[in-house]
């Protein structure tokens, strides 16, 4: 969905979400919080898109929409992902829509730092659900696909695949960064925890408001590190380095 | 001629009749961005205990219709630490800040307005009784009249400022409460807290909140909040504050035509955190169209 917005998102950094709303309609009632998956200008006007899969009732909203419908939008709101100019590999875990702020984040590196080696890990269901393939593919120079029911690319998680090729990357090379499913996140915490990889996960969580206010979307982090105990995922996040966020079924993963 | 848009609650001068209700609205520093504070009649903090709590575990909050419910489990940084690092910068705001407190025994509360009575710039406090009483098996102190009186009599001993006693739906009869608080010596009733409900799901036969059960606000419960604020009204003479499900100006002048002399809107500030400053135009609006140059004059107007 691709949505007018006012100059001032711009500037916005990938990995920070948008709080969107029907207008005047309580149905749904909420704000959705969203990824912003690109940014542009044409004409003067600025432009942001973002991705969804209908899975509720806010989406399923906004898939009845139309071309010229207004939504209010609040945004661009929380702390995006690091971006390091200096860097020469960087390494794209994503899980369905989870795509979405990682593309962002390709396109900014294309755009900062033309000679870093961009790599993708794509994983969804199935072979439709793989949206945002063709844009990412023009960004980086490997994109790996897996799919849960095999119909397109490795079979099984993506999480398995990137393990497999885990010892083809350096830590101080590369750069990782991911976003999908509460599963998948926490899969990929295992499989780098005793490993020295700067990683930064972006976290989705139910929110009322995105500004702090609420604290709907708090998720514990680990006691012990700088900041640790209970963060706000629109305000502190949501994006977080990937050794902060603990990793429990208490938690929500 | 100028519109008078102030009202007196309990000897709390507000420049207009809307707050922001406790908990929705942060310590006021996250909605600066999005509106100017000084439009506001006050700003109500989230509640603040004695120490600083975590609240509940995720996940926290739910949709349901036309509402939301919320198991945020009263999670605060603390009296100290609010008028250490919070209240220096809401301070610089012309509107009255009123500080919203609880705890779970009539020693906590009583401790928490003493020091808020050193504390520069609160103008009043706002007792949350809708929280359970340890020391009498989880009791809700707001729940039982004997309770309420003895906690807003305790707090209303030690504080310099006006005590608004804030009431809880969840209660046979909230007029008896409502009584007993003024009796007690309340300045100043606010109602309603949330009403406490639940939500399923069906897939996992999960509850949708680690919590079970939640608080439900939203505009689902205003019709319940105008009912219990125009049966508390007829039974009190001391103001009553009117909350519930407001999102717009003209559910503010329900509550003001049934009878309350002010009104918090919670909920509402999530959806747009500029709603406040709206509703403030949008009542002006209604104010000057229908001839009516003080708001006062709208207050309890109600004809049956």
């Amino acid at each position: 969905m691709v949505l007018k917005a006012s100059a001032s998102f711009r500037e916005s950094i990938p990995g920070q979400f948008v709080m969107v709303r029907m207008k005047d309609c309580n149905v749904p009632f909420l704000s959705r919080p969203f990824s912003i998956y690109s940014v542009h200008s044409r004409a003067g006007d600025t432009f942001i898109e973002i991705m969804y899969k209908v899975a509720g009732k806010g989406t399923e909203a906004f898939s009845r929409l139309r071309e010229g419908d207004i939504l209010n939008m609040l945004g661009p709101l929380g702390r995006g992902f690091d971006v390091h100019s200096e860097c020469s590999q960087i390494i794209l875990i994503a899980g369905g829509v989870g795509i979405a702020p990682l593309s962002f984040l390709a396109e900014r590196y294309r755009k900062d730092t033309a000679s870093a080696e961009i790599i993708c890990y794509m994983g969804a269901g199935s072979s439709e659900a793989l949206v945002g393939l063709d844009r990412i593919e023009e960004m980086c120079s490997v994109v790996k696909i897996s799919t849960d029911d095999g119909s397109r690319g490795y079979s099984g998680l993506i999480t398995e695949l990137f393990e497999r090729d885990m010892g083809l990357y350096s830590d101080n090379k590369s750069r990782i960064y991911s976003c999908g499913p509460n599963p998948m996140l926490r899969g990929l915490y295992e499989l780098l925890k005793n490993r020295p990889f700067s990683c930064q996960v972006s976290l989705e969580e139910r929110m009322a408001c995105g500004i702090g206010a609420c604290l709907g979307c708090v998720v514990k982090t680990k006691s012990g590190v700088a900041g640790g105990g209970l963060v706000r995922v629109c305000k502190e996040g949501p994006v977080f380095d990937i050794n902060r966020v603990e990793f429990s079924e208490d938690n929500g993963y | 001629m100028k519109l008078k848009m102030g009202v007196n609650i309990g000897g709390l001068a507000l420049k207009n009749p809307v707050m922001t209700a406790s908990g929705t609205f942060g310590y006021g520093e996250e909605y600066s961005d999005y509106l100017d504070l000084n439009r506001l009649g006050a700003v109500i903090v989230k509640g603040l205990s004695l120490e600083p709590r975590e609240g509940n575990s995720p996940p926290r909050i739910i949709e349901t219709a036309s509402g939301m419910l919320n198991a945020v489990g009263l999670q605060n940084v603390g009296v100290r630490a609010f008028i250490n690092d919070k209240l220096p910068w809401l301070r610089r705001t012309d509107s009255s800040i009123v500080t919203n407190i609880f705890g779970e025994t009539i020693e906590d509360y009583v401790k928490v307005a003493e020091i808020l009575n050193d504390a520069e710039g609160v103008a009043a406090i706002e007792v949350n009784i809708s929280c359970p009483n340890v020391k009498r098996g989880g009791i809700a102190f707001g729940s039982d009249p004997v309770l309420a009186a003895e906690v807003t009599r305790a707090v209303k001993d030690v504080s310099r400022l006006p005590v608004i006693v804030k009431l809880t739906p969840n209660v046979t009869d909230i007029t008896e409460i409502a009584r007993a608080a003024e009796a007690a010596g309340a300045d100043a009733l606010s109602l309603i807290n949330t009403i406490t409900g639940m939500s399923v799901d069906i897939e996992k036969r999960v509850p949708h909140l680690k919590n079970v059960t939640g608080g439900l606000s939203g505009p689902a419960i205003k019709p319940v909040a105008l009912r219990m604020v125009w049966e508390v009204v007829k039974e009190v003479s001391i103001p009553v504050i009117g909350i519930g499900g407001i999102m717009n100006a003209r559910d503010v002048l329900e509550f003001l035509i049934v009878g309350a002399k002010a009104v918090q809107v919670g909920t509402a500030n999530f959806l747009n955190p500029g709603v406040t400053a709206d509703i403030i135009d949008d009542m002006e609006r209604y104010l000057s169209e229908k001839g009516i140059n003080d708001i006062n004059d709208l207050i309890g107007t109600l004809k049956i």
